[in-house]
């Protein structure tokens, strides 16, 4: 897939979730929260997909394994978190009170982390970054 | 899916701004989790009950977006032969960011109670924003 392929679809993804969010949002549907974060829940399959190929791709023998998934970690790290956040997210929008809110934002603080690393690793390692 | 590179041809944001974009969401969902958890209500209980308080990391960096985008248009006018291309980037980060501190400001206001808009009203400006970033998905060139 090329770039505007890849990107129209995550823009479709992300326009379609949120008009299930408005529409949760505003008292017209009583809709489960996890049947509303299902676009989300699509374009986390697409993506695991998507790192299982690049894998695949890259994998030839057994003994490299443990070099792929450190080329491979922010991949892997960023999969996983999202993941993880979205249903701690749901969890505690469908059952409120009964998870403790810092449980919920740990996964969530834990991927903007990696993410700001990711980001400052790679502004580090350029010139002239500013432009 | 999107290489960082990718990311910034697409939404027209530079690694810069994306990295102040990220540490401020950092400091809002901490902020948001002591406002829902409670913790300081006794400490700072004014503070806490507001929610533009919440929101002022937020709205922190998009002050200093807009000033790093000043600076950036302003050098690239200058200094560049290709004075349009200079004023389309400074065009579009001022959408960008009038769009999303509306929809911030407007969000504040609803969770404040303070005005009567639904929902989708007002998530209108990232609705427009999304049509705005669908065009230039669209301008993408599809060699990448």
């Amino acid at each position: 897939m090329t770039l505007a392929h890849r990107a129209l679809f995550t823009w479709f993804i992300v326009l379609v979730f949120l008009i299930l969010l408005c529409l949760r949002l505003d008292p017209r549907t009583t809709w489960n929260w996890f049947v509303t974060f299902t676009p989300l829940w699509f374009f986390d399959c697409i993506l695991i997909i998507y790192v299982i190929i690049k894998f695949i791709r890259k994998w030839r023998n057994l003994n490299r394994l443990a070099d792929l998934l450190l080329l491979y970690k922010w991949n892997i790290a960023g999969v996983l978190l999202t993941i993880t956040s979205q249903v701690m997210i749901c969890l505690t929008l469908e059952y409120p009170q009964q998870i403790p809110i810092y449980f919920t934002m740990t996964p969530l603080c834990l991927l903007l982390t990696t993410a700001i690393v990711y980001v400052g690793s790679r502004l580090g390692k350029r010139e002239g970054w500013l432009i | 899916m999107f290489k960082l590179s990718e990311l910034v041809r697409w939404l027209g944001l530079t690694e810069f701004e994306i990295l102040i974009n990220l540490c401020g969401l950092l400091v809002f969902t901490i902020t948001l989790s002591f406002k829902i958890a409670g913790t300081f209500n006794n400490i700072l209980p004014e503070l806490m009950s507001d929610w533009f308080t919440i929101f002022s990391p937020l709205f922190f960096i998009d002050i200093c977006n807009a000033y790093f985008c000043v600076i950036v248009g302003i050098r690239m006018y200058l200094d560049s032969d290709n004075k349009r291309k200079a004023l389309h980037r400074f065009m579009w980060s001022t959408y960008f960011l009038v769009l999303i501190a509306i929809f911030k400001y407007l969000l504040c206001l609803k969770l404040s109670g303070r005005t009567g808009l639904e929902y989708s009203e007002v998530f209108s400006p990232i609705f427009v924003l999304l049509q705005l970033v669908a065009v230039r998905a669209c301008q993408l060139p599809n060699s990448i």
